[in-house]
């Protein structure tokens, strides 16, 4: 009796009294705010916190074993890096040869080798798997090995090139071959990077344009130039996009195999970086020759997704 | 003179009871007992030797010790962070006072032992710091002030095959003239098992690495670092010699590509046979003696560095030492580990278990202390740690940075360029990166 009393004197359009701990509420609330803060903080701190404290120091100078702090001198250090450093020139000449030198060898290799293994033939499966094989070894443990085969008096690139009438050399010691000898490395290593992208682009091309081409009576080097490579051109920037932005910023082999030796003679932007900042404590500096490769990273990048779209 | 005699003698006797009563005075080791010592240590040779007697102390004194080992390159790591956070808990700590004594001192961080070492009520009276092999003791000093004890000692040395030095009739080299014969004599000789021939001489020549040797050669000649003024010294007549002569001997009579070479790639040709001479750390002689690796085992010779034209010594005194952080809170127990842990039952017991090459005299004179190296390694060590020179490295606070504007010249000698222009360049270096790292 009492109940139906109460039920009654209560209107319909009320929503029951919620139950719970004001958190619990709060998080019914507001899902969307408590669900990704914990995404948002992490990559806060972790990621955009870092690269606008290393802007930030980049603008001081502070040499980081000293009981003095950090220091702020505006743009001295860009103005010294590009005026009196000569490590620095080096060091950016350096990273852009090798980036060249490397993605260049990676392309067409890479490309060519995503042609052939295209066809159909026994065992492709197997041969696919093999190709890839390098990507997945550990850069570390590369380097070290290649470093064995270069070494011009144990290694086994002198026989090889020896075989052939050429040599001998001494690879990574001399301070013309260094980085083009770092470029075949990182070219064994990341060619099938560009054999897998270019793959699944091969995968994707429409048939119609073959048949008209077949019909009009191309040649097979006419298909290939006129139809097979435009089409692919999206896939291949792509590619290109990837394996550049990793060239400019190689560290592991470099820093294995030479250690930006001999001389500075492969001592690259990141490199230079690791030196300056970690060996000789000049963290400002080091934060402001950062800066010019996060700069020169995304100017590439830029220039790159440009020509993709075909705007240029 | 009569009275000056007896004055003498009887301070002497006057001494001498002293000392005795002293002696007789037992050294009361239990004096901090139940204190707790936080000690890093990094992984060494000296550390796998001393841990087993850990214990020994902990029964000795009371005190506790809680050892944390870590590989090199985070021990370097850990111990910086935390000395510059200036909230350390570490009480004792290895340390290389060539490679961070300056900077480490000017910041604050090492906690003097001169005190403790003077003080008779803190230092056992059978320490016996003089024992210490001379340019060992100096080799821990940074600034006039002493570190502490050191704990391993090495030198660079000459380590030369002695079946290709009898069977071509070559002299064993004590000067860097006749060093520079034998390596141009020797070298394209055959020297390997199946008759290869082999380099005259392999060296380290890369870059930073190669420069703490190359500064045995730098001392030999007569040259340093730097001025007493602190000026760079690296562009002087003696220096250019020094430099111009590692460049050549490698350019000349050395396996090709040595500029890229570091102690793992020289040290590994010099193993397998193929160089008639090695100048490198004696420390490195397990890695030449190791059956496993090595085909000269038992073949090789050790020297000291050959001496300069005006009879220089070129021996360098590199050691690794004990330290203790201003910041601890257990300085004098913390003294009474350094000490015990170099004492001479301790270091006789490291260097005869597991052949360290320890800093005492007393221990290299001992046939047992010795028993583990080579013979003539222990005779070459104990004289080169008399009267090497302990700058193997420059005596900068930026270490690293210094080494890599010198290494470039040794690196431009090797391959034949212009040594003086490299020279100088690098004392431009120096300097301009001394103002910027020493600025008070």
């Amino acid at each position: 009796m009492g109940n139906e009393i109460r039920a009654q004197k209560i209107p319909a359009w009320v929503t029951p009294p919620r139950r719970g701990s004001a958190w619990s509420l709060f998080v019914e609330d507001h899902p969307v705010l408590v669900f990704t803060l914990p995404a948002v903080v992490v990559v806060f701190i972790l990621m955009v916190f870092p690269v606008f404290y290393t802007v930030y120091m980049s603008l001081h100078s502070w040499f980081a074993s000293s009981l003095t702090g950090p220091e702020f001198i505006g743009l001295q250090n860009f103005k010294r890096a590009f005026t009196q450093d000569e490590r620095f020139r080096n060091a950016i000449w350096l990273t852009l040869y090798f980036t060249v030198l490397a993605t260049a060898l990676q392309l067409v290799l890479g490309v060519s080798l995503a042609l052939l293994l295209n066809r159909p033939f026994r065992g492709k499966g197997f041969f696919r798997s093999i190709f890839l094989l390098p990507m997945v070894a550990t850069p570390v443990a590369i380097a070290l090995v290649w470093m064995m085969m270069y070494n011009p008096t144990l290694g086994v690139m002198n026989y090889l090139v020896g075989l052939v009438g050429l040599g001998p050399y001494t690879w990574v010691s001399d301070v013309h071959l260094v980085i083009p000898a770092l470029a075949v490395v990182d070219t064994w290593e990341w060619t099938p990077l560009i054999t897998l992208i270019t793959l699944a682009g091969l995968a994707t091309l429409p048939l119609e344009p073959y048949e008209s081409a077949l019909i009009d009576g191309a040649t097979p080097a006419q298909m290939f130039w006129r139809i097979t490579l435009p089409l692919l051109r999206p896939t291949i920037m792509v590619a290109l996009l990837f394996r550049s932005i990793d060239c400019l910023k190689t560290f592991d082999i470099i820093y294995v195999m030479t250690a930006g030796g001999p001389g500075f003679a492969s001592e690259t932007l990141n490199v230079y970086t690791f030196q300056v900042g970690l060996f000789y404590f000049h963290i400002g500096y080091a934060c402001s020759l950062l800066v010019i490769l996060f700069a020169l990273v995304l100017g590439v990048s830029l220039i790159l997704i440009k020509v993709r779209r075909g705007s240029w | 003179m009569r009275i000056l005699r007896t004055l003498l003698s009887l301070g002497l006797v006057f001494g001498l009871a002293l000392a005795s009563s002293a002696q007789a005075a037992q050294f009361n080791w239990q004096q901090f007992k139940g204190t707790q010592l936080r000690v890093l240590l990094n992984k060494h040779p000296w550390q796998a030797g001393i841990e087993p007697h850990l214990k020994d102390f902990e029964a000795l004194t009371g005190i506790k010790l809680i050892a944390e080992v870590y590989p090199e390159d985070q021990f370097r790591a850990k111990t910086l962070v935390e000395l510059t956070s200036g909230a350390s808990s570490i009480d004792v700590f290895m340390t290389m006072p060539a490679q961070e004594g300056l900077k480490y001192m000017r910041a604050g961080w090492y906690q003097p032992v001169d005190e403790f070492l003077k003080d008779s009520s803190l230092t056992a009276p059978d320490y016996n710091w003089n024992d210490f092999l001379d340019k060992t003791r100096d080799a821990m000093v940074a600034e006039g002030k002493l570190i502490g004890p050191p704990i391993q000692v090495e030198n660079v040395a000459l380590m030369y095959r002695k079946d290709v030095f009898q069977k071509y009739n070559v002299k064993v080299p004590t000067t860097l003239d006749e060093l520079e014969a034998a390596a141009k004599a020797l070298n394209g000789k055959p020297m390997t098992d199946d008759g290869q021939p082999g380099f005259g001489i392999v060296n380290r020549g890369k870059r930073a690495a190669a420069t703490s040797m190359f500064a045995g050669m730098l001392h030999a000649m007569g040259g340093t670092w730097l001025t007493p003024n602190r000026e760079p010294a690296i562009n002087s007549e003696e220096a250019i010699k020094a430099i111009d002569m590692w460049g050549r001997l490698l350019r000349l009579y050395g396996p090709p590509g040595s500029e890229n070479n570091h102690w793992y790639e020289a040290s590994s040709i010099f193993s397998q046979g193929k160089a008639a001479m090695y100048t490198d750390a004696n420390s490195l002689w397990p890695v030449i003696e190791d059956p496993q690796k090595s085909k000269v085992v038992g073949k090789v010779g050790y020297a000291l560095f050959p001496r300069g034209p005006k009879g220089q010594s070129g021996s360098t005194v590199a050691v690794w030492g004990l330290g203790m952080p201003k910041t601890s809170k257990n300085q004098k127990a913390a003294w009474l580990f350094m000490q015990w842990a170099t004492n001479k039952d301790q270091v006789f017991k490291v260097q005869s278990e597991k052949g360290v090459l320890g800093c005492r005299d007393s221990v290299w004179k001992d046939p047992k202390g010795k028993a583990k190296v080579p013979g003539d390694l222990a005779e070459s060590l104990a004289q080169g740690s008399k009267v090497g020179t302990p700058l193997w490295n420059p005596p900068v606070v930026a270490v690293a940075e210094v080494r890599d504007a010198v290494g470039a010249a040794i690196v431009t000698s090797i391959q034949g360029g212009d040594v003086r222009a490299a020279a100088n360049k690098a004392a431009a270096d120096m300097k301009r990166i001394m103002a910027e790292t020493e600025k008070k």
